[in-house]
C-alpha cells in the first residue's frame, strides 16, 4: 500500500515585505502539512513575527501568493485578513487584551457560541469562561478585569482565544516567553491534544530545547530568507540550530563570580514583609544574584521592592553607606512599562537617564546623548534602521534589549532585572550576559529575577530560592545544574 | 533607482513637515494671500499686529493647555482662571469706590496675586487628578463652573475698570510700536517651545503621555511631572488673563469665557493629539494663527456678526480634518504599539 503524502494545509510563495528602507521578508517559502507542529526559527529581526503575520493577513504581503486550505491570495500590499479570518488564529508576540473588559469578555469577543439573535448572554458566558479557565487550571475569575492580571495569565488567555476559535491552523508567536514552567506544560498538553485532532501549529520561539519537546519540523529564517526548509526536528540538535540561526558560531558561556565579599553591601533589605512572612537580602558589589521561584511566590515583588518601584508591606530597603544606590530596572513585561512604542530607540534609552544626560537647566546635552545611546546600543546589541526609528516598529528581542540600555542608561550601582532576556535570540542573550559579568567585575551588583534554569546557570553566584513570599534557600558558588533544578523543583 | 531615491526624499521631506508641526503654514499662507486679495487693508501693518496682539491671549492659554494635553490630561478650568486671576488683583487693588475691596494694593502685588492665584489654582488641579486620582474631565469642569461662579461672588457682578497700571501694563504697553503683549505671547513660545524639544521636562512630558507606565519604570517621578504640568497650564492661563485685563484696562466679569474651545481648536488643528504624546509649540503656534487670521478676515470682509461665529465652526473642523489627514498620511507605515 502507498502512503499518500498529505497535502500542505499552508503555502507560502516568494512571499516579500518591504518596511520604509527595511526588506523584512525577501522572497520566502513556507509549508505546513495538516496536524504538523512547525518551528520557525531565526535570530532578532530575521522576518520571523513578519512572515507569520503575511500568513494571518495581520500584515499584508508585498507580493508573493498565501494559500491556506481553500483560501487562495495573490499578494500585492492590499490587505486579505478578512479572506482567512475562518481559516488561521494568530496569537501575536505584543498582547492584544482588552484591559477594561473582564477575563470572559475577553475570551469570547466576537465569538459567535454566545450570541442569540445578535445579543451577548452575559451569564452563559461566564459559564462557559469559567468552565474553559477550569481545564486550563487557571484560578482566577471569569469576571476579573484583563488588566489586572499577571503577565503569564494574560499570555494564557491570549492563547485559550485563538484556540477556542476552532480553526485548522494556528499561529503561536513566542507564546511562552511570558510563561512559567507549569504554565507552559499546559499549553503543551493542549497544543498536543489540537494536534491529535488534526490542527496545524506554525511555532516561534527562542527556547530551543522547547522546539525539540514539541516540534515536528523546521524552518529557519535568516535577514528575511529561508536558510533551512523543513528540516526534520531528529535530524536537528540544539547548537546546530543556533549556528544556523547566528549564521556563526555561538559560544555558551560559563558563570564568573566578582563578589566583593570585604565591602559592605550596596543594598540591604531588612524585615521586609511581601505577605506573610519577612524577608531579609543583600546584594554586593560585583555580586550576580537569581532570585527563583514559581509563579506568585513573590520573586518579582522583592525584585520591584528592592528596586524602588514598590513598597512594601512592612520594613524597609537602605544602604549601609547612607545613600541608596542608583538603580537601574528591567521591568517583566516590557509592552506595559518597558518603552515607549512611538519614540524612538534614542529617546527611549534616555528615558532612563534624563538627569545624567542633561545640563546644569535642564537641557538635555544632544551631544553626550547621541554618544552615550549609541554606545549603549551597540553594547546591549540593538538592531534598527537607525536610532530614531521608533521602538513599537522594532522586532520583539530588540524592544527587549532597548528597555536593558534603558536601565543602563543612568550608569546604575545595582541593575534590578526581571526576566532581563524574554525573546531574545541565543547570540544576543550570551552578548546580554557577558555585558552583565562586564559589569559586575567593575562592581555593579545585579540582581535577576528569572525562571530558566540555564540563564540563572550562566548567570548567578547566589540564587535565592523565593517561596510563598518568604525565602526558603539559597545556593551560593559552586553549584551545579543538578542543584539548581532539584531546588528549583522542590518549591514548583 | 533614482526616481526611487528622489521619491523617498520628498516622503522623509513631508514626514519631518508635518512631525515637526509646519502642516498649517501653508494654509496660512494662502489665507493671508486671499485675504489680501478680498480686503486690501488685510496686510497692513497695523492690521497684521492687530492680529497678533489679538491671538497672544488664545496663545498663551493653548500653550498652557498643551502643557496637560501633552500628558494626556486636559484642564477645562483654564478658561475660569483667564477670568478669575485678574479679577481677584483687581478687586484687591481697586478702591472701593470703583468697585473694589478697599486693600488697595500696589500693582506689583496685584501682579503677584493674579499669577500666584492662577498657579495656585493649577495646584489644586494636579492635586485632584495626581492624589485623589479624579478625571480631570469632570474636576476641571467642576472647578471650571465654580470660578465662573466666584468672579461675579468677588466682583459683586461688576466689571472692574482701570485696575492700576502695573497689572494692565502687559497687556496695554508697546514697545517699538509692538504690544508687549505679542512680545510675551513670543517668549513664552519660544521658551516653553525649547522646554519641550530639548529639556528633561519636556522629554518626560512626551514619555508619560504615551507610556505612563513605561515614563515611571525608566525612572521617572510621573506623579510630579503632572501636577507640575497643570501648574504651568494654571500660570500661563493667568498670564493672558493679566494681557487680556491689559488690553480692555479692566477686569470683565465675562472675560475669557469661551476661549477653552478656541484653544482646544488651536492645539488640535496645529497638531496636537488629544490622547496626549503628540505635538508641539510650532504647531500650536500655526492653529493661534490660523484662527486669529480668520477671525480678522471675516471682519474684514463684513461678514455679517451672526455669520462669523459659525463659518469659525466650519473653519476649524475643516483644518482639523486637513491636520489629521496629513499626519495620518505621513507616518506612513502603521507602528506595532
Ligand atoms: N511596522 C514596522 N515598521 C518598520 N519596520 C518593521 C515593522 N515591523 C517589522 N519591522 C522590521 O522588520 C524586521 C523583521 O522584524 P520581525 O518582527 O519579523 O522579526 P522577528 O524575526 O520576529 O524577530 P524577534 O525574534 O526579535 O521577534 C525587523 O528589522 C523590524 O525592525
Ligand atoms: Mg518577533
Amino acid at each position: 500500500m502507498v502512503v499518500e503524502p498529505k497535502a500542505p494545509i499552508v503555502e507560502m510563495r516568494q512571499i516579500t515585505k518591504t518596511f520604509g528602507s527595511t526588506r523584512a521578508l525577501r522572497g520566502v517559502d513556507f509549508t505546513v502539512l495538516p496536524g504538523e507542529i512547525h518551528a520557525l526559527l531565526g535570530r532578532n529581526g530575521a522576518g520571523k513575527s513578519t512572515l507569520v503575520s503575511c500568513l494571518s493577513g495581520i500584515v499584508a504581503a508585498d507580493s508573493g501568493r498565501v494559500r491556506i486550505g481553500q483560501a487562495d491570495i495573490i499578494a500585492n500590499g492590499e490587505s486579505y485578513a478578512a479572506a482567512l479570518r475562518d481559516e488561521i488564529a494568530h496569537v501575536q508576540q505584543t498582547p492584544r487584551l482588552f484591559d477594561l473588559l473582564t477575563v470572559a469578555e475577553n475570551l469570547f469577543l466576537e465569538n459567535p457560541a454566545v450570541r442569540r439573535r445578535g445579543w451577548v448572554s452575559h451569564r452563559q458566558m461566564i459559564a462557559r469562561a469559567a468552565q474553559v479557565l477550569e481545564t486550563w487550571g487557571i484560578e482566577i475569575s471569569p469576571t476579573a478585569l484583563a488588566g489586572q492580571l499577571g503577565a503569564g495569565t494574560r499570555q494564557l488567555l491570549e492563547i485559550i482565544k485563538a484556540l477556542n476559535r476552532g480553526v485548522p491552523v494556528m499561529i503561536l508567536d513566542e507564546p511562552t516567553a511570558a510563561l512559567s514552567n507549569a504554565e507552559k506544560r499546559v499549553l503543551f498538553d493542549h497544543v498536543r491534544a489540537l494536534k491529535a485532532q488534526g490542527v496545524s501549529f506554525v511555532y516561534i520561539s527562542h527556547h530551543l530545547d522547547e522546539v525539540f519537546e514539541i516540534a515536528d519540523t523546521v524552518t529557519i529564517l535568516r535577514d528575511g530568507q529561508t536558510v533551512t526548509e523543513r528540516a526534520a526536528v531528529s535530524s536537528l540538535d540544539v547548537e546546530t540550530i543556533a549556528d544556523l540561526m547566528m549564521g556563526q558560531k555561538t559560544q555558551r558561556s560559563v558563570r564568573e563570580d566578582f563578589t566583593d565579599a570585604s565591602a559592605p553591601p550596596l543594598l540591604e533589605a531588612r524585615g521586609l514583609r511581601l505577605g506573610k512572612g519577612t524577608v531579609d537580602f543583600q546584594v554586593r558589589k560585583g555580586e550576580i544574584v537569581a532570585l527563583a521561584g514559581p509563579v506568585g511566590s513573590g520573586k518579582e515583588d522583592l525584585a520591584m521592592i528592592l528596586a524602588g518601584h514598590k513598597a512594601p508591606l512592612g520594613g524597609r530597603v537602605f544602604s549601609p553607606s547612607g545613600k541608596l544606590p542608583v538603580i537601574g530596572l528591567v521591568p517583566t513585561d516590557r509592552h506595559a512599562s518597558g518603552y515607549v512604542g512611538l519614540l524612538g530607540v534614542r529617546e527611549n534609552v534616555t528615558l532612563g537617564g534624563l538627569d545624567l544626560l542633561s545640563g546644569g537647566l535642564g537641557f538635555i546635552d544632544r551631544g553626550r546623548e547621541a554618544a552615550h545611546v549609541g554606545d549603549l546600543a551597540r553594547r546591549t546589541n540593538v538592531i534598527a534602521a537607525s536610532l530614531e526609528q521608533p521602538v513599537g516598529q522594532l522586532s520583539g528581542g530588540n524592544q527587549q534589549k532597548v528597555v536593558f540600555a534603558r536601565a543602563l542608561c543612568r550608569d546604575p550601582q545595582v541593575i534590578v532585572a526581571l526576566s532581563p532576556t524574554r525573546g531574545v535570540d541565543v547570540g544576543a542573550k550570551e552578548q546580554l550576559y557577558g555585558l552583565l559579568r562586564d559589569l559586575a567585575a567593575k562592581g555593579m551588583g545585579v540582581v535577576v529575577v528569572s525562571d530558566e534554569e540555564d540563564e540563572i546557570s550562566q548567570l548567578a553566584n547566589r540564587v535565592v530560592i523565593v517561596f510563598e513570599e518568604e525565602i526558603v534557600g539559597e545556593l551560593v558558588g559552586d553549584y551545579s545544574m543538578k542543584d539548581l533544578i532539584l531546588r528549583m523543583e522542590g518549591v514548583a | 533607482m533614482m526616481v526611487r531615491a528622489e521619491r523617498s526624499r520628498w516622503q522623509a521631506f513631508g514626514q519631518g513637515f508635518v512631525a515637526h508641526g509646519f502642516t498649517m503654514y501653508p494654509v496660512l499662507l494662502l489665507l493671508v494671500i486671499v485675504g489680501a486679495v478680498v480686503a486690501p487693508r488685510f496686510l497692513s501693518t497695523i492690521n497684521l499686529i492687530n492680529i497678533l496682539e489679538q491671538v497672544s491671549v488664545l496663545g498663551l492659554t493653548t500653550i498652557g493647555l498643551s502643557f496637560v494635553v501633552l500628558i494626556g490630561r486636559l484642564d477645562l478650568s483654564l478658561e475660569g482662571i483667564v477670568g478669575f486671576a485678574p479679577m481677584l488683583a483687581a478687586v484687591l487693588m481697586a478702591s472701593a469706590s470703583a468697585g473694589g475691596y478697599g486693600v488697595e494694593l500696589p500693582g506689583w502685588a496685584g501682579l503677584l496675586v493674579a499669577l500666584g492665584s492662577a498657579g495656585l489654582i493649577g495646584f489644586f488641579n494636579g492635586f485632584m487628578v495626581v492624589r485623589v486620582g479624579l478625571n480631570p474631565f469632570i474636576s476641571t469642569l467642576g472647578l471650571l463652573v465654580l470660578l465662573r461662579g466666584s468672579i461675579l461672588i468677588i466682583s459683586n457682578g461688576r466689571s472692574i475698570y482701570s485696575p492700576g497700571a502695573a497689572l494692565t501694563y502687559l497687556g496695554s504697553a508697546k514697545i517699538a510700536g509692538l504690544p508687549v503683549s505679542v512680545l510675551v505671547f513670543l517668549a513664552v513660545a519660544v521658551l516653553v517651545g525649547c522646554i519641550f524639544q530639548y529639556h528633561r521636562y519636556g522629554r518626560a512630558l512626551y514619555a508619560i503621555g504615551r507610556n505612563e507606565e513605561a515614563a515611571r519604570a525608566a525612572g521617572i517621578d510621573v506623579d510630579r511631572v503632572i501636577w507640575s504640568a497643570f501648574v504651568f497650564a494654571g500660570l500661563l492661563a493667568g498670564l493672558a488673563g493679566v494681557l487680556m485685563t491689559g488690553r480692555l484696562d479692566s477686569a470683565v466679569t465675562t472675560q475669557g469665557e469661551g476661549i477653552i474651545f478656541s484653544a482646544f481648536a488651536a492645539a488640535v488643528i496645529g497638531g496636537v493629539s488629544l490622547g496626549g504624546g503628540k505635538g508641539n509649540i510650532i504647531g500650536v503656534v500655526s492653529g493661534v494663527l490660523l484662527i486669529g487670521v480668520i477671525n480678522n478676515l471675516l471682519t474684514l470682509a463684513q461678514v455679517p456678526s451672526f455669520y462669523v461665529q459659525a463659518s469659525t465652526g466650519a473653519v476649524i473642523i475643516v483644518a482639523a480634518v486637513l491636520t489629521t489627514l496629513a499626519s495620518r498620511r505621513s507616518s506612513g507605515v502603521k507602528t506595532r504599539t
